[in-house]
């Protein structure tokens, strides 16, 4: 196969990787800190493309202007959602958490179906047309913004993580809520802020794929929540650079390796096409890995 | 009020819905429509109760939908096969679906919690994809026609579907009741409440949890060989996601790990379904549904069962 | 009190039951001089929108008909009640819905019918009542051919996936392909370099297995050069689009629902380059696929049978625009091509009621067997809408459309370019247009290893490096 082609694929599976990861480290948030499974965050990732567009089209600013206004309301979102959800159930059992967020998918699903119906919709970025050569590819300057604005996102989560306060006690919470309790640190403020944080790292990442031309309807969060459950697995639960790793595997591999089988099973004259095999190779990795190592890639031992 | 006189209740209670139920033909006359209403509304509740199981042992899946696919398509390609008539082929239904279930299982053993509930919901996909890539056997995409359990030539098949189909739910509820309260459904119950514990009193964890599973997908590949030689059809959209969900909607609100649980949840929900309908709500509909399970989550942890229970406590205070 | 207290709860669900009982007994009795038909249609679920359009557009034809007078039925004319049968989009609302219809609601003839995999679980129920449906929603031609239950009852007025590539290839053999060898002087003897990339479901293989039929029944010279399949309702067709890029293409088929069809054009023509005349399946001909795709849809062609902004010329233009309007009036939206066969199927029924002379079912059926009706707003092969004998399936003339940019609106709009009995212009093959060339033709200087995507290459790495990094810090 030709190596730019190759090339290509890559930068796709690239850019499908950033989108997990955005999504897994909301997710992986939320779990070290309250040690809670929202089985609904896709819904967030869905609202908050929702919100952008619904900002964009009454407003006709830039989209990516619209990114932090939905960002900052998907928060208060998420925040509702801890305090009246997941707050109240805490302790209650792991499978009650489960069905919290099925209710809350049914809930956020057919609340956006009935809000903006289930018509797809889409935002026509203002650089759709700007093509960046490099090399003998060319990529549209929206994925590259992407894929930037992504690594900047990791940067400065990971600054706020290490450096202020609250991300301190963020990861004191999820090392030992009771110690950290002891200490002095609101745990319940602290569950609620990584809450926020979580729903808005779901926001952007849903406002991003929006505007780089995918398409929004009531029911696209679902798979790339699925995708981002198994890159916390695959990387470790509440492990940060797990999940950085894993979601770059995962995007690479649904994406490459379907080309690589075809051309494998190519050379013994068998024609078959595997690229709708994306999601089944997820799987099968997850559940590889789970088998495995049943505490994933970067877990700690005994989660 | 002694424990006994309870169950008593509770036994009358239900003698009284079978023999209703036994009489719904003669008091409402041969309705298909009627009937085939509650042959779907029995086969789901024969199918929650078979989700139940499982989450009585502490496991919740979330992909129960392969296991009801998997015994509709084993029986129907048994049937087409063989040339068994459908009542033998729904039992080889139950079992294939058993032992995936303990394939399933073995991978499963060691996980708990949400990392089960991912990787069932995964099996669903990968029974979905695997069905399809076996076009020769299954039919891929536009499935197989199968014979119905009954054949529409007998003068008021569809009575016959009925009692067939409530006779079944009947025995298998009572298995299940039989298995809850037995040692079986103790050690369940010991592993659900703390696998550690458990095992250090004696018990075979990973010996149950298998068992749990298996039974379960028994059940359940019985629930779907039943519902499809209802339909006369089968296509890949028995592994739909809606059919994962439902017995676990049908399970929270009637009241988890009991036997009237499941069997109260799927009459409600399905009864709230239809009348909603009829007010033309759509979206509407499913937005109630998910707020009643969240409610139920919040308010109402043992489900619709511990109404009576609350009222009285309601009462006393 | 314990006791009282589960009883009062009992006696709530049995009376809840009866109420849904009650409800479902309630349904008026069939009155006199009056035809019932069953309009089956996912009125609720996740194809509500189309279902809404089928019932809609079925309301409106009744009430046109009951009001010049009703069907004249041996010398009575009686009136058309329609009765809804909501699918709920799922197999067990299907046949829920269809037993009511026949059992409950007494219908005469069911009409509607979206979603093969749902009217193949229903269909049982009207065989097995010997009622007869006219299946106007659903693309899979098994639905008359199957073998397990009698299927004379039933009646097809809705292209299959098999005549969905008959008229796009046709018009590709005699139109796109000649413009194409003209400009680049390829000798007649080269075959066309067609990719097809279809949903991994019933209707997309129903398609790709029709475009290999057609291609070996009118012996055209074409290569499918590339075929690759995609999940339902698949966001991300880059790479998949990149691989068929590579297999260098001179046309692209999509078997593809209106949101795929939408990302494939636009990721095929703005991420991936991929400068080809992309195809479509006919029921893509929506408002919402012109708003979506922007101006990469330009010079696309589309099939179609009826759609929002074309009209086809010749004599049947008045009927759809007169069709069109008065839907709008009523509904306030425009209608879609599943409601305009569903409408024309409401048409088609009051008709064999009225040659049959009565409500008998065998004799609705035979009189649809032998109709033969002129075309009402859907263009059909040879102006008449009649039954084939074989699998009782009509015959529709589907017609091309390219999308030709429209400077005021900044979207496209449909133009019908084939064929030329209703056309309204010529087929452009776009500036930008680049054929698949063969593969020893191709070969250029090949890329250096360490030129092409060596700052993407820098880029994942770098990645890398950052994230590494971290790792090892958080250590």
């Amino acid at each position: 196969m030709d190596i730019s082609i190759f090339i290509q694929i890559l930068v796709w599976g690239l850019y499908a990787g950033c989108i997990y990861i955005l999504l897994a480290i909301g997710l992986n948030l939320i779990f070290g800190v309250m040690k809670v499974v929202n089985f609904a965050h896709g819904e967030l990732l869905m609202i908050g493309a929702y919100v952008t567009f619904w900002l964009y089209s009454s407003s006709g600013i830039n989209p990516y202007l619209v990114v932090p206004i939905s960002t900052f309301i998907m928060a208060i979102l998420g925040i509702l959602i801890e305090r009246f959800g997941f707050r109240p159930i805490r302790g209650t059992g792991k499978l009650n958490e489960i069905f919290l967020s099925l209710g809350l998918i049914y809930l956020l699903q057919n609340s956006a179906a009935l809000l903006w119906t289930t018509n797809s919709r889409t935002i026509h970025s203002p650089y759709s047309d700007i093509l960046v050569p490099l090399g003998t590819i060319k990529l549209p300057l929206d994925y590259i913004i992407i894929i930037i604005a992504t690594i900047l996102f990791l940067i400065a989560f990971q600054l706020f993580m290490k450096k202020t306060t609250i991300g301190r006690a963020m990861r004191a919470t999820s090392q030992n809520r009771e110690a950290a309790a002891l200490m002095g640190i609101n745990v319940e403020r602290i569950d609620m802020l990584s809450f926020a944080l979580g729903s808005a790292l779901a926001a952007v990442a849903g406002s991003l794929w929006l505007i780089s031309g995918q398409m929004v309807n009531p029911y696209v969060g679902s798979l790339p929540a699925i995708k981002a459950f198994a890159v916390i697995i695959i990387g470790g639960l509440g492990s940060i650079p797990g999940a950085i790793i894993a979601g770059l595997i995962l995007g690479i591999a649904e994406n490459v390796v379907p080309v690589i089988i075809q051309s494998l099973v190519a050379v013994f004259n068998v024609e078959m096409s595997f690229t709708a095999w994306k999601d089944t190779i997820a799987f099968l990795i997850l559940i590889i890995v789970l088998i495995l190592r049943p505490t994933g890639l970067f877990g700690k031992k005994g989660e | 009020m002694n424990r006994e006189k309870i169950i008593s209740v509770k036994t009358c209670l239900g003698f009284i819905s079978f023999l209703i139920a036994l009489l719904m033909p003669h008091i409402f006359g041969v309705s298909q429509y009627l009937l085939t209403v509650l042959i779907i509304m029995l086969v789901f509740i024969l199918y929650s109760s078979a989700w139940n199981l499982l989450a009585l042992s502490g496991q919740g899946s979330l992909g129960h939908a392969a296991f009801f696919g998997i015994g509709g398509y084993t029986s129907a390609i048994v049937v087409k096969s063989l040339g068994l008539p459908p009542l033998a082929t729904i039992l080889a239904g139950g079992i294939f679906a058993a032992f995936i279930g303990v394939l399933i299982g073995l991978t499963c053993v060691r996980l708990k919690e949400w990392f089960l509930a991912m990787v069932t919901f995964g099996f669903a996909v990968l029974a979905h994809t695997i069905t399809l890539e076996l076009p020769g056997l299954t039919g891929g995409w536009d499935g197989l026609p199968v014979q119905k359990v009954i054949p529409v030539t007998v003068h008021n098949y569809i009575m016959y579907e009925y009692y067939l189909v409530l006779i079944t739910t009947v025995i298998v509820l009572f298995v299940i009741y039989q298995i809850m309260n037995s040692k079986v459904g103790l050690a369940f119950e010991a592993i659900r409440e703390n696998e550690l514990e458990a095992n250090v009193m004696g018990i075979n964890v990973m010996k149950y949890k298998l068992t749990a599973f298996a039974v379960s997908a028994f059940f359940s590949g019985i629930a779907g060989a039943l519902e499809i030689h209802h339909f006369g059809y089968i296509t890949p959209e028995v592994y739909g996601i809606d059919i994962s969900f439902w017995p676990i909607i049908y399970c929270v609100s009637g009241g988890l790990c009991t036997i009237e649980g499941p069997i109260l949840g799927t009459i409600i929900i399905t009864l709230l379904d239809e009348s909603l309908k009829n007010f033309g709500w759509t979206y509407e509909r499913y937005i109630m549904i998910g707020l009643i399970l969240i409610l139920i989550v919040r308010f109402l942890p043992k489900g619709f069962v511990s109404v009576p229970e609350k009222i009285k406590a309601y009462l006393r205070s | 009190m314990r006791k009282h207290a589960i009883l009062a709860t009992v006696l709530v669900v049995i009376a809840l039951f009866a109420c849904g009982v009650a409800q479902s007994e309630e349904t008026e009795q069939q009155g006199v001089g009056e035809i019932r038909i069953g309009v089956v249609a996912p009125l609720t679920g996740g194809a509500s929108t189309t279902g809404n359009d089928m019932w809609q557009s079925a309301v409106l034809s009744a009430e046109e008909i009951n009001a010049n007078g009703g069907v004249n039925v041996s010398g009575v004319n009686m009136n058309i009640t329609l009765v809804k049968g909501d699918t709920e989009t799922s197999r067990e609302g299907g046949v829920k819905a269809v037993t009511k219809l026949i059992t409950v609601d007494n219908v005469d003839i069911l009409v509607g019918g979206f979603s093969s995999g749902i009217t193949y679980a229903d269909q049982v129920v009207a065989a097995e009542h010997k009622v007869p449906f006219i299946i106007t929603g659903a693309s899979s031609p098994i639905i008359t051919r199957r073998d397990d239950i009698d299927t004379n009852y039933f009646f097809h007025h809705c292209p299959t996936t098999d005549d969905y590539p008959d008229s796009t290839l046709l018009f590709v053999d005699d139109v796109v392909k000649p413009e194409i060898y003209e400009r680049f002087n390829f000798s007649e003897d080269r075959p066309l370099r067609l990719a097809v990339l279809y949903q991994d479901s019933k209707y997309g293989e129903g398609v790709y297995d029709g475009i290999k039929k057609v291609i070996e029944k009118h012996n055209l010279n074409m290569d499918i050069v590339a075929a690759e399949k995609f999940k339902m309702s698949e966001t991300d067709f880059r790479t998949v689009l990149t691989t068929i890029k590579a297999s260098n293409p001179d046309v692209l088929y999509p078997a593809a629902f209106l949101n795929e069809q939408t990302l494939i054009v636009a990721q095929g023509r703005r991420d991936v380059g991929l400068n080809n005349i992309y195809l479509s399946v006919e029921c893509n001909d929506d408002p919402d696929y012109y708003s979506g795709v922007e101006n990469w849809g330009e010079y696309s062609i589309q099939e179609s049978r009826f759609g929002p902004y074309a009209v086809p010329s010749g004599d049947i233009h008045d009927a759809v625009v007169k069709f069109r309007d008065d839907f709008e009036d009523k509904w306030g939206t425009s209608p879609s091509m599943m409601g305009a066969s569903t409408y024309e199927g409401v048409y088609i029924a009051a008709k064999a009621i009225e040659d049959a002379g009565n409500l008998d079912k065998s004799n609705i059926r035979a009189s649809l067997a032998a109709l033969e009706m002129p075309q009402i707003i859907e263009v059909m092969q040879n102006g008449v809408i009649a039954f084939s004998p074989d699998y009782r399936e009509s015959k529709f003339e589907l017609y091309m459309q390219q999308l030709i940019s429209n400077e005021t609106l900044d979207e496209t709009r449909p133009k019908i370019v084939w064929p030329e009995s209703v056309k309204e212009t010529d087929f452009v093959l776009p500036d930008w247009y680049e054929p698949g060339s063969k593969a020893e033709e191709q070969t250029p200087a090949a890329p250096t290893p360490k030129g092409p995507g060596f700052e993407a290459v820098v880029a994942i790495a770098s990645l890398f490096a950052i994230a590494y990094l971290v790792l090892r810090r958080s250590k």
